[in-house]
């Protein structure tokens, strides 16, 4: 009897006018539905104003008998029994709001994948055409109408990070009707790539490109840049963020923007932290970045100002206590051997790889045309550097063998890309998750690279994985094209209408619901002690509701007492 | 004269996302696909690497947003014949075959298909089904709506058959549409055409369309697919579960001159595959060197590494067949002299990615150049990948260079980063 009581809703529900259409969908769904026998039933309920049938509901002849029935009828409430929601949702609600009723007064019940498609028996089948459409009558009662709402939107942005990345993000962004900010943890700009000689395959200079880089940036009038400057704070949402920035002078600076690119780039591998490589015991082993550096300075020298006759390249340095391939070592060392071969022709140089990873078209050549230079390529593991009498030793194993160790005057390590040292405060300051390799951790894997789950913080660069610099800037011009899409200078925002909502009075500040919201839309009102969902932020996936023991939140168009009107029904 | 519509040409997983991106920021796109169906070579894969996700369903809500999207005009079976102009101010002519079937009036109940009498190879499971002359290529396809190819249906090699559109409750079926040429005018292009696969029959060693048990990474990927031609039954052709199963990379390497990237995390995923549906089975991955650059993929490496398959480093390879069994003869790097053996029942091949059959014709088209391997040669290749040497002419995806989906879907919102900046 207790379940009998819930059938009619009480009150002003009653007063609700509900019409039902059930569209044939050709011989789809009247073919194995008894629809004369879905009319009988249906029309002969209390709460139905008017059941219609239609050939083809969401044709255009359809649609104009849905629009017409519904005004003549001056419904309150729609039931469409048709196909599945993903098929044709949005097409009936965009007829309900043309016949001037609220879209979220209507419910689509889907009796042809769940009914006529997959039953083979007419009788059975219709009747749980009946079920079905009784369920979504006895929800629909209980539905709210819910409105699109606008916010204002700033189309500013603040760039962490003036590396590659970081530059020509701002440099595309920065194309008249919006200001960027581009904030530097040091005192100039460029990067990690301001310190290299030249830029593979093409072994061009890289400092001309990246000062010509440097140069359009700061000549640019939409781009503010604060070197030695730091952002300590950011709240907000996409469109409306407030960041803080600690500046040079020690003053504090508040920017409003509307999106947040992380282009803070990558650290490298501490190699003392595994003492077989010798790095910092014995003269002439050095990483790839002070080579680098010494080729910049035009002279590859050992510590007693000779010239090297023999040198050994050593890739991998720290893939295997890192657990990932950082993916532009082989190629800058094969860039290594071209800078030798060019400064010191007779030198002897020897390459030490695991797996020879240089993927896309152009690598493979560059790789050939470098071992054509007479470079010796040896594939090897267990690599230990030994010194004696200054001279350096390179003992290896090859797959199962020991091979001859072979002594070279000195040593270059290429170590593991890693993320930057203030990765972790970056990320909680942001509310942003850190993934594989502790690097910033993208929306999607596949389909959203330079998202995070927190709309409008992007990452681009080494910040979200290790990268090589054409994707660098690919990424960074990826994150000018997601935010030109979305923050349009003079457009407001639509938030999403389904969001959660969280009732103040049961909410007991346990917070669980913060902790499983990926979006970062809840947060704690410590005057109150209750937790708050940010609607903006909000996309309605549930999660909290889940979460939550008191029951205190619900999803808009997914409330506890709509699901459960409509499980009884079906279950009845 | 700055006219900022886009033509995008290529609905596949860059061409999507390109398009949704221009059209939430207002832009007028055109689409041009010369299939008569969305998703490229993606929806081809029941999984991707390396999050195992279902690839048609990641991409199916992309897909029908797009379908539904007012600023997307959607061209399928279409291909552009000219180009002129420049940058903000080009005009194209498309030639768009006729579909002969009503995108609006279909609903895509599939009831034409069964009446068809003629009976063809379907090309999209790589011959491994077949399909009628009025078709859609797989289950799920969107649009959902068919097409008659001409080639094959009765009616337009002059006979008076008409059974499909005497099936068609909704008369949806118009012999009576026509091709069309059209003119469109844009600011920018953008080419997303994608990739084709290596023909493996071109490397003999391989023993491709000799022996009946190897297969093509994509013919292998069809057969796992449970909307393809075995609804996701691993079987041979003798209808008989492989027990012991070769996955070969890198074929092609040598002959196209380059890596293509994603062989080595798709051959992994394989042992996914095969391991989800046959947990006895024995399998051996023959590597040359192992390209599985970036944060994850190691991970990915090390997981299948646990799942029982071994995996060779070898220097040459070759499949034989003796009395109907497979022979791996290969040698390692230890002893290059000595040739190793190893009896399987099936041999999947993941041959490399080459550009499009039709680039060529594409890259005059458009007057853009291709470089040494035939794919769209970007402007500079460090610091300008999706420039060509015409402005506001934009190459993205494997149309460039061979990529996984993630920097393919980087590229196109990096496209639409560099148009919006300029129309």
């Amino acid at each position: 009897m207790r379940a009998r009581a819930l059938i009619y809703p009480a009150g002003d529900k009653m007063k609700e006018k509900i019409g039902v259409y059930v569209c044939e969908c050709g011989p789809n769904i009247a073919d194995n539905v008894d629809i004369d026998k879905v009319i009988e039933v249906i029309s002969a309920l209390p709460e139905v104003a008017v059941v219609e049938r239609h050939k083809l509901m969401c044709s255009e002849d359809g649609k104009k008998f849905l629009k017409e029935s519904i005004q003549k009828n001056e419904l309150t409430r729609v039931v469409v029994a048709a196909c599945s929601p993903k098929q044709h949702e949005a097409t009936f609600m965009k007829v309900c709001e043309s016949a001037g009723i609220n879209p979220y007064l209507f419910q689509l019940t889907n009796i042809r994948e769940q009914c006529a498609w997959i039953i083979a028996d007419k009788a059975e089948a219709t009747e749980r055409t009946i079920r079905y459409i009784r369920a979504a009558l006895r929800r629909v009662p209980y539905q709210n109408a819910l409105e699109k709402k606008e916010i204002e939107a700033k189309p500013d942005v603040i760039v962490i990070g003036g590396g590659i990345a970081g530059l020509s993000a701002s440099l595309l962004l920065a194309c008249g009707d919006r200001k960027v900010y581009l904030i530097e943890k040091a005192n100039t700009l460029g990067g990690k790539v301001k310190e290299l000689d030249k830029l593979l395959p093409r072994m061009e200079s890289s400092s001309n490109i990246i000062s010509q880089k440097i140069k359009e940036v700061e000549n640019n009038k939409d781009i503010e840049v604060y070197t030695n400057s730091e952002v300590t704070e950011v709240l907000g949402f996409l469109g409306n963020f407030v960041a803080k920035v600690k500046t040079n002078e020690d003053k504090e600076l508040e920017l409003k923007i509307g999106a947040v690119v992380v282009a803070t780039g990558f650290g490298m591998l501490d190699i003392k932290q595994i003492p077989r490589y010798g790095y910092g015991k014995y003269d002439n082993v050095y990483t790839a970045l002070e080579f680098e550096k010494m080729n910049t300075e035009g002279k590859i020298l050992l510590k007693n100002g000779k010239s090297p006759k023999s040198i050994g390249i050593i890739h991998c340095v720290g893939r295997e206590e890192r657990g990932y391939c950082s993916g532009v070592c082989c190629t800058y060392c094969l860039k290594f051997a071209n800078y030798i071969k060019s400064k010191l022709p007779n030198a002897k140089v020897f390459e030490f790889y695991q797996e020879l990873s240089i993927p896309g078209k152009a690598y493979q050549k560059f790789y050939e045309d470098t071992k054509a230079k007479g470079v010796d390529f040896i594939r090897s593991q267990d690599i230990e550097i030994t010194e004696q009498k200054g001279t350096l030793t390179v003992n290896y194993k090859a797959e199962t063998q020991t091979l001859e160790p072979q002594n070279v005057d000195m040593i270059v390590l290429a170590p593991a890309i890693e993320p930057n040292s203030d990765a972790d405060r970056i990320a909680e300051m942001l509310k942003i998750s850190q993934g594989d390799g502790g690097f910033f951790q993208e929306e999607h894997p596949k389909l959203a690279p330079v998202s995070t789950s927190m709309e409008g913080i992007f990452i681009v660069g080494c910040a979200q994985g290790p990268r090589n610099i054409p994707e660098s800037i690919v990424q960074a011009q990826a994150v000018a094209g997601k935010i030109f899409s979305s923050l349009i200078p003079g457009k407001k925002l639509e938030p999403e209408v389904k969001t959660s909502e969280i009732f103040e009075a049961l909410c007991i500040g346990c917070q669980a619901c913060l902790t499983v919201c990926t979006y970062g839309a809840i947060y704690f009102d410590e005057m109150k002690r209750v937790c708050v969902v940010n609607e903006v932020l909000c996309r309605g996936c549930g999660n909290c509701v889940g979460s939550c023991l008191s029951g205190a939140i619900s999803t808009k168009h997914f409330t506890t007492i709509q699901l459960h009107q409509e499980v009884v029904e079906a279950l009845r | 004269m700055n006219n900022n519509n886009v033509l995008i040409i290529g609905a596949g997983v860059a061409g999507i996302e390109a398009s949704l991106l221009l059209a939430n920021a207002g832009r007028k796109v055109y689409l041009i696909e010369h299939t008569s169906y969305t998703g490229g070579n993606v929806i081809k894969f029941e999984e991707v690497f390396s999050n195992m996700e279902c690839a048609t369903c990641m991409l199916a809500p992309k897909q029908q947003e797009l379908l539904a999207h007012d600023n997307i005009e959607l061209l399928t079976l279409s291909e552009v014949s000219d180009v002129k102009g420049s940058l903000g101010d080009f005009t194209v002519k498309v030639e768009k075959k006729a579909r002969y079937v009503d995108m609006q009036n279909c609903i895509g109940c599939n009831a034409c298909f069964d009446p068809c009498p003629v009976s063809v190879k379907n090309e999209f499971e790589e011959g491994l089904s077949e399909r009628k002359a009025i078709y859609i290529p797989c289950l799920g396809a969107l649009p959902n709506v068919p097409a008659i190819d001409t080639e094959n249906c009765l009616r337009f090699k002059g006979k008076d058959c008409q059974l499909c559109k005497e099936s068609c409750m909704f008369e949806a079926i118009d012999f009576d549409q026509k091709d069309e040429e059209l003119e469109l005018k844009v600011g920018a292009i953008i080419v997303a055409t994608g990739f084709s696969s290596f023909d493996p029959q071109k490397v003999a060693r391989f023993g491709y369309g000799k022996f009946s048990g190897v297969y093509s990474a994509f013919e292998f990927e069809r057969i796992f697919a449970s909307n393809g031609p075995t609804v996701g039954e691993i079987k041979l052709k003798n209808g008989k579960p492989p027990k012991s199963v070769a996955i070969i990379h890198c074929v092609g390497r040598e002959e196209k001159g380059y890596c293509s990237t994603i062989c080595c995390m798709n051959s992994l995923k394989f042992v996914h595959y095969l391991k989800g549906k046959l947990s006895e089975v024995k399998i051996a991955e023959f590597y040359f060197d192992l390209c599985i650059p970036g944060k994850s993929y190691q991970k990915f490496y090390e997981k299948t590494k646990t799942m029982g398959v071994d995996i060779i480093r070898t220097q040459d390879i070759k499949v034989t067949n003796s009395n109907g069994t497979l022979k791996i003869n290969y040698s390692t790097e230890n002893q290059p002299s000595k040739t190793e053996y190893r009896d399987v029942d099936m041999v999947i091949l993941s041959s490399a990615i080459e550009p499009n059959s039709d680039a060529e014709k594409l890259a005059n088209v458009l007057g853009i150049s291709q470089d040494e391997y035939g794919f769209f040669a970007e402007k500079h290749s460090e610091i300008a990948s999706l420039d060509t040497e015409k402005d506001g002419i934009f190459i993205v995806g494997c149309a460039q260079n061979p990529k996984d989906i993630q920097d393919s879907v980087a590229q196109s919102q990096a496209a639409v980063g560099k148009i919006l900046s300029l129309l």
